[in-house]
């Protein structure tokens, strides 16, 4: 037979490809080095944790939230703790909201900061894929010396956090706030700035504001393109309504963009890590919680705006010490479903920059 | 203010399609039966003034008699919030897909039905999403038997013996 043209054909990449970023897998549908189409196939991390959520306490439960999305850790108990609070109608003491606010914001700078080095590492920048963990690891020694673990803290109680930090964190996270200036000034001349950076990702993989609503997508994807909306603002969590900070949105709806606002948010969250700082009071951090959880019979849904998009927790308590549902909402799962949407038409090569771009950690997706 | 607006709406949306309307922990909540679900998500989305138009999220739940599949939404341009709640029939679990509405609840549905086998009527890809294709059973449902560690290697020993 007779082949006119290119011949369609389907390459799999993936589960292990280095540049899903864990265990993704996509059908790749191509016409010569042109994606026609894109199916993604997940589940392979799928541990079943709305299942196990049903038989286990819910105390027991914190330390699998963690595992969601494992590069930032402490935000993800923080919604599920706020959640059976808000069920239990539970104050927690001032201290420790503040503690709670500095961890969570630590974890989201460390999730874009990994999100920018791999995302370098993409397109074969080396240079600021060490700078980038270079940095981040000084926040994963915070969480060392307060939780003893580097990623999964189990940290957060319900009713505050589980103790007091030690007396040289704050030293520790002033002298890291003090260089953080700098370190973006380095990120931004070694990466953002690079000519080939750009070339590679300026108006690659257009999302636009439409079809990103229409995707539902959330978090700094949505933001990149176009609609101003974060969680910490429109419906604040915790504390959050006491800082002063700006939500940064970005026009362009491209990979670049996609990249770039990750930068803007590190330097939003350090405003809120040093009014954070500034305010801390003394006094107890964990407040007055029956050993046994035992919410009143009832639903909450509770939303925290997550590194990698909105994280909804809906949780729905029969009155014993376990709850009957546990349903976990997740950004980056959602989020996926970009991917078919904006990559069709890019060459192959592109797939995997636009694919950076998501930012998806396996542990959210498959939960 | 809004609040009582949606309140407004909402309840007279209740009355037309014979829904319930409660409130839990300030967030409305509307129970209806599985029939009217599109009819509902479509005037819920274009409701004048407070407009529930971002499906924040859509989950099954099971509650042993029967099923429910929870919509939350939410609107990026309000601070308006709603729960749908639709009852489904254990028996014969099938309600209108919500992917004419958002594309995006196309992953959501699909999670739906993999774990508690829900059909969604007028999705383009019901497959199942997070257990491979020949797995059987629906892991969320109540009465889904988990088996030991040892049993399930017993199982697939027997299975690769015959």
């Amino acid at each position: 037979m007779m082949i006119d043209g290119t011949q369609e054909y389907s390459v799999n990449m993936g589960p292990q490809h280095p540049s899903t970023h864990g265990v993704f897998r996509m059908v790749v549908h191509l016409d010569g080095e042109v994606v026609t189409n894109v199916e993604p196939k997940i589940g392979y991390l799928h541990r079943g944790l709305e299942k196990m959520a049903e038989s286990r306490t819910y105390n027991q439960f914190i330390p699998y939230t963690d595992r969601l999305d494992y590069l930032a850790g402490p935000h993800n108990s923080l919604g599920y703790v706020q959640a059976v609070e808000k069920l239990m109608g539970i104050e927690v003491p001032e201290r420790a909201e503040y503690l709670r606010v500095i961890f969570a914001e630590l974890g989201r700078v460390a999730s874009h900061l990994f999100m920018i080095a791999s995302g370098s590492l993409d397109i074969c920048g080396w240079t600021p894929w060490s700078y980038c963990t270079r940095d981040r690891e000084r926040i994963l020694d915070l969480f060392e010396m307060t939780a003893g673990n580097r990623m999964t803290l189990n940290y957060f109680r319900i009713g505050g956090v589980s103790h007091d930090v030690p007396d040289e964190f704050i030293p520790a996270l002033k002298s890291f706030l003090d260089d953080m200036p700098e370190m973006i000034e380095e990120y931004y001349g070694i990466f953002f700035g690079n000519e080939i950076a750009q070339s590679r990702m300026k108006s690659v993989g257009i999302l636009p504001k439409e079809l990103a609503e229409n995707l539902l997508i959330t978090g700094a994807n949505l933001r990149a393109s176009g609609v101003q909306y974060d969680v910490r603002k429109a419906e604040p969590y915790g504390i959050y309504d006491r800082f002063d900070f700006n939500v940064p949105v970005l026009y362009g709806c491209d990979t670049y963009d996609r990249h770039f606002i990750r930068l803007l948010e590190i330097q939003e969250s350090r405003k809120i890590l040093q009014q954070a700082l500034r305010d801390i009071p003394e006094g107890p951090v964990m407040a007055k919680v029956p050993k046994v959880v035992k919410p009143p019979a009832g639903k909450v849904y509770h939303r925290v705006e997550n590194p990698k998009g909105e994280m909804g927790w809906y949780i729905v308590s029969n009155g014993t010490t376990k709850p009957a549902r546990v349903r976990i909402r997740t950004g980056a799962f959602v989020n996926v479903q970009m991917l078919p949407a904006i990559v069709t038409g890019w060459k192959i090569q592109d797939l995997v920059t636009i694919f950076a771009s998501m930012d998806l950690v396996l542990g959210e997706v498959d939960k | 203010m809004l609040n009582k607006i949606l309140r407004a709406r909402v309840s007279e949306l209740a009355d037309k399609v014979n829904g319930q309307v409660e409130e839990s922990l300030g967030v409305l909540e509307l129970t209806i039966n599985y029939p009217y679900v599109l009819e509902v998500l479509t005037r819920v989305k274009n409701f004048a003034d407070v407009p529930c138009d971002f499906l924040h999220d859509l989950a099954g739940m099971d509650l042993e008699d029967h099923f429910e599949v929870v919509y939350q939404l939410s609107s990026l341009r309000g601070p308006q919030r709603l729960r749908i709640i639709a009852t489904i029939e254990r028996e014969n679990p099938v309600i209108d897909s919500a992917t004419p509405l958002w594309k995006g609840a196309d992953f959501l549905e699909r999670e739906a039905f993999d774990m508690f086998g829900i059909q969604f009527r007028g999705h383009p890809n019901l497959k199942r999403i997070y257990m491979w294709d020949d797995f059987e059973g629906h892991p969320m449902r109540k009465d889904y038997v988990i088996e030991s560690h040892e049993q399930r290697a017993v199982m697939r020993i027997r299975k690769e013996g015959e």
